[in-house]
């Protein structure tokens, strides 16, 4: 052949285009035709030649293309060819992928919603949420006060600050009294956050001051729920509790990090206002190109002039920042549903594993229809796309049947989330989360497909056409039997891993409350100022409510307080002891609560000590109760009744009773030191009702709403919820994590047993002759179950040393999810690595039957 | 009967252009590529010149339709055309009998078409 011209090796590197099959059959014959061509259009003229490329170059971005479209469809028509013959394999092989890939779709969705997409507000990266704290109080994250806030904002050249507080109000002249969440802020909130109004208008800067008329904003939700929504709502003047306000705008739902419906702007009067007490949220826009960081130390060096200034308020108070994302999914709820993420990627690597072993299992079975097809002159890549096709075929209607699952089960799952978990009411399937299964389907697909596709391309023909080649022995068993020994070993680490988190959630449920939540109710209320504001008047309410309630049937108890444990609510104070104590002048933080006297019975929390309250405005003025730990913190074992606390700024308090510690906040925070107040001299302008009925078919919140009524036709009661229903949603978290990774850790040791029953199963066909032969020298029925139960073992034995490695690897990421167990607990290692060893075992005893079975006549006859 | 009605030829058509070309240059004897690619250029007065790309693709799938058959002997006895060193090496391919009916059902799907474009005055009567 003469040597190739550099017009020749040029269409030879543009001939790459096509597909490899298509260049083998004619890439020799399409170079002789463009020597040949190109050598005539030479004598025709130039005007032929360009003629001639423009024809070639067109060739290589058109017609190249096409080619390559056209092996693909012969490889999808085969591959659904092949599948078509091969139901049950297909149908196996589907179920299990969609299994894996449903389940993947629906935790991802979920991921999605809640972790990853970004915060519905403009720019949110820029937005921040600060608090003030206090390293030698041991407070941490708390309200800002108003003044201080005033400062940061004064001083601050790096973030636009914006300051609110959250209430509820009673809006009235709309049919029924309704009591919505609301929200005062400055007027800078909503432009912070980025928040355009639906209609009408946001707050000005005039709408704050001593003479503005009182504005306020409300959400789409209560403009249609509450007003029909009426376009003539903005400029209609509404009745709250104190006062009246014209509504000015409508904001579309979502729009700002609350959960309120109404929003009032805040005025603030420096005059009235006490720098020590912290009452207001503030969250920040860093201006632009200022990292959080800088706008830390900016904040903590006003902190330190305000220390400086004004030592009396400010002392040991400095600010505690974080981003507007990490306050609203705390790390911790990321990191718990990335690892339920993790837990769901190891279902379907088993489930790859499954898939990958059916179809080594299949490529050996037709390993003479390859060898065959080699042999008549099929290229090997050929076989090894055929292979991965195929395999792609499974994976996507493998994908397509789980996202059909996971878009099922949606309402499900959205059911099953825990109320608190943050925008999960958003999840969905949607685009991110199609392209995420999409992702996932075809990187499974390559991966399980991959083995089988190099076990065909070492396709040894001459071999397989002897029939010696007994299933591609040697290499490719390996990769079977460690195949499985890896679906056991993930198959080990999700049920350690279901197993700690049941344990914690076990431990959790099993904490001591220090009170009786069975049976107990609780609403909360408001009075308005107008008619209440007289001295004694609230009170005097309170306590005709409470009398009639205990006495209308079916209830045993009732009380009031500030917050009830597991509302969400806390309050907390500063206190030193007067006197000698083991404080040692230090203040201790201690939280407290306003509560009537028949607090203590209702919730069923023991006196410990001493008397509680009478109920007497005089006699309760300065009375205090603590709580066990409080006490024992402040004067040890030493009798506190008689001995008195000072809580700036009020004053100081004489202790008349000690009463067992409670857990109010959550269920894994041991008890803070708490301390009561009266409500004889203490009330809040809402109380929180709690109500004990004498069975759990009390319908309280009912009973609630008609005895207020009754009392007073305009009160409306909201946030009726049963405590026992506030504590199950203190531990959703945890429950989701351990009902999740349990039904993984399920789904795992079913497909695990599948994989080592089937690769067992098929060691078992192959080893049939070696086994006749063993049979008919006099090896014992027995003898043969044993062996193959040994192998089967040792299997398990890797994989279970696998998986708890594995599981100890990752133990260090579960650490901060658990409770009152070690993620290396050895108990539970122990206990997963039984169970898992005893599905093995009956998964492997069935092929171990099978062998014991075998005819050695027969199996030595066939072949 | 109609060549058009022939249940196995039908999906056929219409037959893209390179390929009645092709089968056209093959209608009196076989071929190899290049001078597939010559005679149709000579037939059309050097108007219709094929590229390799064009050549080759339409080959494959005229063989996969069984339109026409790739020769097992390598040299043509009585090939039109000189016989070079590289000729022994080439592919030659020859028209199927299928090939000839598609290719006559095309030709009166085709001339179907004139008549009808003469009927509308579109065409000159005289051809």
């Amino acid at each position: 052949m003469p040597r190739s011209s550099f017009a020749e090796r040029v269409y030879r590197l543009l001939l790459r285009c096509y597909p490899g099959e298509f260049r083998d059959e004619y890439e020799r014959e399409m170079l002789e035709t463009f020597r040949e061509r190109l050598g005539e259009d030479r004598k025709v003229g130039w005007g032929a030649v360009v003629m001639l490329w423009r024809q070639v170059l067109v060739d290589s971005v058109l017609r190249a293309p096409g080619e390559h479209l056209d092996v693909l469809r012969q490889d999808i028509r085969y591959g659904m060819r092949s599948l078509r013959r091969a139901p049950v394999f297909a149908l196996t092989a589907i179920a299990t992928l969609a299994l894996g890939v449903g389940a993947n779709t629906a935790i991802f969705s979920v991921v999605h919603a809640v972790a990853l997409r970004p915060l519905p507000y403009d720019e949110p990266e820029r937005l921040i949420r600060i608090w003030e704290d206090n390293q030698s109080l041991a407070i941490d994250g708390f309200a800002v006060s108003v003044p201080n806030f005033v400062s940061w904002r004064e001083r601050s050249r790096t973030l636009d600050l914006a300051a609110s507080y959250t209430r509820g109000v009673t809006i009235r002249g709309t049919g029924d009294p309704v009591r919505v969440p609301s929200l005062t802020a400055t007027p800078e909130f909503f432009s912070i956050l980025g928040a355009r109004p639906r209609a009408g208008r946001m707050f000005s800067p005039s709408d704050v001051g001593p003479n503005a008329p009182r504005v306020a904003v409300i959400t789409e939700g209560l403009w249609t729920r509450q007003f029909g929504g009426d376009p003539s709502v903005l400029g209609r003047v509404v009745s709250i509790d104190d006062g009246a306000a014209t509504i000015v705008g409508v904001l579309p739902e979502g729009s700002v990090p609350s959960e309120a419906e109404f929003f009032l702007p805040l005025t603030i009067d420096l005059a009235t206002e006490d720098r020590s007490d912290h009452t207001i949220q503030v969250i920040g826009r860093m201006k632009p190109g200022v990292t959080p960081d800088q706008a830390r130390s900016e904040l903590e060096t006003i902190a330190r002039q305000l220390e400086t200034e004004f030592p009396a308020s400010n002392k040991g108070w400095g600010v505690t920042i974080s981003t507007l994302r990490d306050w609203i999914v705390p790390e911790e709820t990321r990191r718990a549903l990335f690892i339920v993420l993790g837990a769901v990627c190891c279902v379907l690597l088993i489930a790859c594993a499954n898939v990958a072993n059916l179809m080594l299992a299949r490529a050996a079975g037709r390993s003479r229809e390859i060898a065959v097809r080699m042999a008549i002159g099929a290229g090997r890549r050929r076989l090894v796309r055929q292979v991965l096709t195929e395999g792609l075929l499974l994976t996507l209607a493998g994908g397509a049947a789980g996202v059909l699952v996971a878009y099922w089960t949606m309402p499900l799952l959205r059911t099953w989330l825990p109320a608190d978990l943050p925008r999960a009411g958003q999840t969905d399937v949607n685009a991110a989360v199609l392209l995420f299964s999409l992702v996932i389907c075809v990187a499974t697909g390559l991966m399980f497909a991959a083995l089988p596709a190099a076990a065909a391309s070492r396709g040894d023909v001459l071999g397989a056409l002897k029939h010696e080649a007994r299933g591609h022995t040697g290499a490719s068993q390996r990769t079977r039997l460690a195949l499985a020994a890896a679906q056991i070993g993930l198959a080990t680490m999700l049920l350690a891993g279901a197993g700690l988190f049941a344990q914690s959630l076990l431990q959790l449920k099993g904490v001591t409350l220090g009170f009786d939540p069975a049976n107990v109710t609780s609403a909360m209320m408001g009075l308005p100022d107008e008619r209440y504001s007289a001295p004694g008047a609230a009170w005097g309410f309170y306590q005709r409510l409470i009398e009639r309630l205990e006495t209308s049937p079916g209830i045993e108890a009732a009380a009031i307080t500030s917050s009830a444990p597991f509302d969400g609510g806390n309050t907390g104070q500063p206190i030193e002891a007067v006197g000698p104590s083991r404080l040692e002048g230090k203040s201790l933080q201690a939280d407290w609560r306003m509560v009537s006297p028949s607090y203590f019975r209702t919730l069923r929390i023991s006196l410990v000590r001493g008397d509680l309250f009478s109920g007497n405005r005089q006699a309760d003025d300065r009375a205090i109760v603590l709580s066990e730990g409080m006490a024992r913190r402040i004067w040890g074992d030493a009798d506190p009744v008689g001995r008195e606390i000072a809580v700036q700024p009020i004053g100081n308090f004489r202790v008349i009773g000690v009463v067992g510690d409670v857990r109010n906040l959550e269920l894994a925070l041991e008890p803070n030191p708490t301390m009561y107040i009266s409500t004889a001299r203490f009330l809040w302008p809402a109380m929180t009702l709690v109500v004990r009925g004498r069975t759990d078919r009390v319908q309280a919140g009912s009973l609630i709403q008609s005895i207020v009524r009754e009392l007073d036709p305009e009160l409306a009661i909201y946030g009726v919820r049963t405590t026992e229903e506030q504590i199950g949603d203190s531990a959703s978290q945890p429950r989701l994590n351990a009902v999740l990774v349990g039904l993984f850790a399920l789904m795992a040791c079913v497909l695990a047993a599948v994989g080592i029953y089937g690769v067992l199963a098929y060691l078992v066909s192959q080893r049939r002759q070696e086994i006749g032969i063993r049979m008919a020298l006099g090896a014992q029925r027995s003898a043969v179950i044993r062996s193959v139960l040994a192998r089967g073992l040792w299997l398990t034995a890797v994989g279970v040393g696998l998986g708890i490695a594995g599981a100890l690897g990752v133990s260090r990421w579960i650490a901060s999810l658990m409770f009152g167990v070690s993620p290396t607990d050895p108990f539970t290692l122990a206990l997963a690595m039984t169970v898992v060893t005893c599905v093995a075992l009956l998964a492997s005893y069935a092929p171990a039957r099978r062998a014991s079975r075998v005819d050695p006549l027969v199996a030595l006859r066939s072949d | 009967m109609s060549h058009a009605t022939d249940p196995t030829v039908e999906p056929l058509l219409p037959l893209p252009p390179a390929f009645l070309h092709i089968l056209i240059a093959l209608g009196d004897g076989e071929r190899h590529g290049y001078s597939i690619m010559q005679e149709v250029a000579e037939r059309t007065g050097g108007r219709v010149r094929m590229s390799p790309g064009t050549l080759y693709g339409s080959i494959k799938r005229m063989l996969g339709d069984g339109l026409i058959e790739e020769l097992t002997r390598v040299a043509p006895p009585g090939a039109a055309g000189r016989q070079t060193p590289t000729e022994e090496r080439r592919r030659f391919y020859r028209i199927t009998r299928f090939g000839r009916r598609v290719a006559a059902a095309e030709a009166e799907r085709l001339a179907s078409l004139l008549s009808q474009a003469r009927s509308s005055g579109l065409v000159p009567r005289k051809a």
